[in-house]
């Protein structure tokens, strides 16, 4: 027994206390806990003969001592409880939740040990917790002013962590106290968050809210400077009591990083989320954001003739259209991905026609710029009464669709031509299949109107988008299903179900036949339109998703969240490749530049911020909206990017300026972080008013007229 | 009798309408429209009226005469896991996504036509379903099973079609029997065609015919299923019966 203590407390010294990622100083917890695992020791443990909970903290004893080779302990300890030979792999937990997705190389049963620790949750005495908190915020004002606003960060995560132990442990008055104290120092944009948490008094109240379990489970990642973390360690390791040092190890994830310390408004550009920012490790991955190869299509001689005569010479005409269709460099892009590295539908011969009606349509592009500015045809809807909740537009804009908070779909056609349905099956064997109109014939002149209505959904649709191919429609509604609605026939084909709560959004592949939906649940799934089942699910948030778009290639698919970040996530492997933090809000909209190289967000703070996907840094930042920003789009060049938003405003920037401000920059230091100009007033071009009708939808024809949406509000 | 006019008291808004609005500003929600308030009474209301109703079962269950705080816990417990599930913990959904991101993208088959899942999961499917009946003997002899009226339209004319089905035996009220139409399962007994009615433009030849008569605009909340059954059988008179339809003739909707 008493060899038994002493191993023990051999062991409790030997692990440096250099570890914040690593587990050892817990471990030194884990030793000094477990003599008492006989009786009780957490707060509301039982003491009856060995509970389960006791044995998972006895079985997590073993382990450790087992992988520091600590035989002779093992063998005691196991005689002692009485434990049988093969109990070593504990049981999974309760809801303590199992380690965090975004935590780096843990090793496989660490998180068990920590996981069964956090079951009791340390435990420093409640009345003391202002009296640590106070003596930090002492300190870190006194230190030098470079350390002090990296070490601000700590204050944030330090309280919601404190507070949260303070009720979870039921200490109900003294977490309303250490709340009011400190709930004002925090960050303005944390302000939200801790609305929420003043509502949160009980345990109970805790169990409903999945976001804050999240966030209890996870790490909340800060990076700081090494000289400011080793001025934070040295300070709280004189410390008899460590509790904050502690409450650091077990719930920060500190990223530390050789270089000069941050300065406050660049910490400021990159926080704000529910997480804390992103890891270093996170934004690492390659990332193929370049475009996939533009397949060779044959002109048909005879179109180009009937044209060429019309307007200038026959050769003439050729050159322009084989120099925008072929490819520049018969290389392959080293930063776009392989023609097959995702399975991608063959091109029909309709995709084709379509294709050529494209490059038809680019030729007569007019090119943007800070002296060109797009004209914008606005498309108001009237007698929505608020109902109006998704809108879209076809690529060549001939229709347009709506979804109703009265779960009804609507597709208008924009152009004079109006909407058919398909004939009936009788009707259809009637037809001369040969004839070369035969895709007008199959048309029903009967069923032609201006505007279509589809019913299905029992609840708001918040998401629609059309496929590529003008053949379907999607839409995500409250009611967790997204269907899939013909255009020929006007009626609902599929429903898939999935999400069992509501869907936020949903988007066609730019090839189709993929798709992607995000929603309340926090997950993105990956569709294929015959596959019943998600292909990919994408789980990673901490809030629910909002937002989801696919990168022109397909490849990889962008969600914004309410966790306030965004994510970029690959459709090969399911993996997170990027996370971008920085807003201060629920993301709304997303955008990614023609070019793929980019990605533009707006969310509620009324902020846009411009990312640079193939480095995983903020590019820029544009001020200007003064609400949330529901619609963001590039213009077919990426030379313009409009931003529509509830306050009723499109605003156009230049962010060919703004890209090619930092392209020049030194993007491969270490620390990657840019100082950011302040120069949205001058990458602003154009504000553009509307009568009181917020904007929520912003497509560029393919001449690059700027068509906007939304519903009168009065 | 003198009556006392009741002058409405200056704007008092009822006590729980108060604490709505208190609960409103402390969570920083400055505006709303009025309708809210009514809104989240109404929820309070029907969540608490539930939650005691359903202790009151659980305490008489437990044979107790007093609802305590007990049986008040259980029921806002059966309630959560019922009506406000929330979405499944995280570490759930990773295991979940990475069994599911292991498996590769399928290979997408050319030249298929339009790429939609096994008919069963989609919603192509016609919701009313053809019957044609062949000869078919009915277990009983002594029987015959009758068309079935269509809501709304018992007529002796011989009616058209609406799917284009061959010949329709039309239903004569001739014998007489109440046809009330609320039960759709119902069915009504007409003399074979030995005896004597006239207005039958029963195609002679086939006694049994085989047709359907659907109307799916009278199809209301179930489908309402049309045979013609003619067997005819023996000649002599029958006392009207009622037949039970065999099972299989109903649309299970």
């Amino acid at each position: 027994d008493t060899s038994l203590a002493k191993q023990k407390t051999d062991i409790k010294t030997e692990p440096s206390t250099d570890g914040f990622g690593n587990n050892n100083a817990n471990d030194g917890r884990v030793l000094s806990a477990s003599p008492g695992s006989g009786s009780s020791t957490g707060s509301n443990k039982q003491t009856a003969a060995v509970t389960p909970e006791d044995q998972q903290t006895l079985l997590a004893v073993l382990q450790f001592l087992k992988k520091n080779k600590l035989i002779e302990s093992v063998e005691i300890l196991r005689r002692e409880a009485g434990l049988p030979e093969n109990s070593l792999d504990p049981k999974a937990t309760e809801s303590a939740g199992a380690g965090s997705g975004g935590a780096a190389a843990v090793a496989e049963d660490q998180p068990d040990v920590r996981v069964v620790l956090s079951a009791y949750s340390q435990q420093g005495d409640p009345t003391l917790y202002e009296v640590y908190y106070s003596d930090l915020k002492k300190f870190i004002e006194t230190v030098l002013d470079c350390h002090r606003a990296e070490l601000s960060q700590v204050f944030y995560p330090l309280f919601v962590h404190m507070y949260l132990e303070l009720v979870y442990n039921n200490h109900e008055s003294e977490a309303k106290a250490f709340f009011e104290k400190f709930s004002g120092d925090q960050e303005c944009y944390y302000e939200e968050d801790l609305r929420v948490l003043s509502g949160l008094t009980k345990k109970e109240h805790m169990r409903g809210n999945e976001t804050l379990l999240d966030f209890r489970t996870s790490k909340f990642v800060l990076r700081i400077s090494r000289d400011s973390y080793q001025l934070l360690k040295r300070h709280l390791q004189e410390r008899q009591n460590n509790q904050i040092w502690n409450i650091i190890q077990e719930h920060l994830y500190i990223d530390i990083f050789d270089g000069m310390p941050r300065s406050k408004s660049q910490i400021d550009a990159m926080s704000g989320s529910l997480a804390g920012e992103a890891k270093r490790e996170a934004n690492k991955t390659k990332v193929y954001y370049g475009l996939l190869k533009e397949p060779e299509i044959e002109l048909p001689l005879d179109d180009e003739d009937e044209e060429a005569e019309n307007e200038e010479g026959k050769p003439k005409k050729k050159k322009p259209k084989k120099d925008s269709m072929g490819s520049k460099s018969k290389k392959q892009d080293p930063n776009a991905p392989s023609q097959n590295r995702i399975p991608l539908p063959e091109l029909k011969d309709s995709d084709k026609l379509d294709k050529i009606m494209y490059m038809k349509e680019a030729t007569k592009r007019i090119r943007l710029g800070s002296d060109n500015l797009p004209s914008v045809c606005f498309y108001t809807f009237l007698n929505a009464y608020q109902g109006l909740t998704a809108v879209d537009f076809t690529d060549d804009s001939s229709l347009i669709a709506g979804g109703f908070a009265d779960s009804t779909v609507r597709v208008w056609s924009v152009t004079p031509k109006k909407l058919r349905k398909v004939k009936s099956a009788a009707d259809l064997n009637l037809i001369d299949k040969e004839s070369d109109d035969v895709l007008e014939r199959i048309m029903d002149e009967k069923t032609a109107s201006e505007s279509k209505i589809m019913y299905g959904h029992s609840g708001p649709v918040y998401g629609i988008s059309f496929s590529p191919d003008r053949n379907y429609l999607l839409s995500s509604s409250e009611d967790g299903t997204v269907r899939l609605w013909s255009l020929l026939t006007f009626t609902c084909l599929v429903a898939y179900k999935g999400h069992n709560y509501p869907v936020w959004d949903t988007q066609f592949s730019p090839y189709g036949y993929y798709f992607v939906s995000g929603g309340h649940d926090r997950v993105a799934r990956l569709w294929a339109t015959d596959h019943y089942q998600p292909l990919r699910i994408f789980s990673g948030h901490l809030a629910d998703i909002t937002c989801t778009r696919f990168h022109p290639n397909s490849n990889y698919v962008a969600t914004g969240s309410s966790d306030r970040t965004i994510r970029v996530w690959d459709v090969l492997s399911g993996n997170c490749v990027r996370i971008f933090t920085g807003h201060k809000g629920p993301i709304h909209s997303l955008a990614f530049s023609p070019n793929g190289k980019f990605l533009a967000s707006g969310a509620t703070d009324g902020r846009v911020l411009l990312w640079d996907i193939g480095h995983g840094l903020m590019m820029g930042e544009l001020k200007g909206h003064t609400d949330t920003i529901y619609s963001l789009r590039f213009s077919r060049d990426g030379e313009i990017l409009a931003s529509g938003s509830m306050d009723n405003t499109v605003r156009l920037w230049d962010v060919m300026k703004a890209f090619d401000d930092l392209e020049t920059d030194d993007f491969t230091a270490a620390t990657g972080h840019i100082h950011l100009q302040d120069n949205s007033q001058e990458l602003l071009l154009g504000t553009y008013t509307t009568k009181s009708t917020p904007v929520i939808h912003l497509h560029f024809t393919r001449r690059n007229l700027l068509l906007a949406a939304g519903a009168f509000n009065p | 009798a003198a009556r006392e006019v009741k002058m409405s008291a200056p704007k008092t808004i009822p006590k729980d309408a108060q604490v709505m609005i208190q609960i409103l500003k402390d969570m920083g929600i400055t505006e709303y429209e009025p309708r809210v308030i009514n809104q989240m009474l109404e929820f309070t209301y029907r969540y608490v009226t539930t939650i005691i109703e359903d202790a009151k079962t659980y305490a008489s269950h437990a044979n107790k005469s007093n609802v305590d705080a007990d049986d008040i816990r259980l029921a806002i417990q059966c309630r959560m896991d019922q009506s406000f599930t929330s979405p499944p913990p995280r570490d759930f959904l990773l295991e979940v996504a990475r069994q599911k991101n292991q498996t590769p993208l399928p290979l997408i088959k050319p030249y298929t036509g339009p790429r939609l899942p096994p008919d069963r999961y989609c919603l192509t499917a016609p919701n009313y379903r053809l019957k044609s009946i062949q000869k078919k003997v009915s277990s009983s002899a002594n029987r015959i099973s009758v068309p079935r009226l269509s809501v709304g339209a018992v007529t002796s004319r011989p009616t058209t079609p609406t799917l284009g089905t061959p010949s329709v035996q039309s239903v004569t009220t001739k014998v007489g029997t109440p046809v009330s139409l609320t039960g759709q399962r119902f069915t009504v007994q007409i003399p074979p065609p030995s005896q004597t009615t006239t207005t039958k433009p029963t195609t002679p030849s086939t006694p049994a015919v085989s047709n359907v008569l659907i109307n799916p605009s009278l199809i209301g909340s179930k489908n309402i299923l049309i045979t013609t059954n003619m067997v005819s059988q023996n000649s002599g008179g029958e006392s009207l019966k009622r037949k039970h339809e065999d099972d299989d003739d109903y649309d299970a909707l």
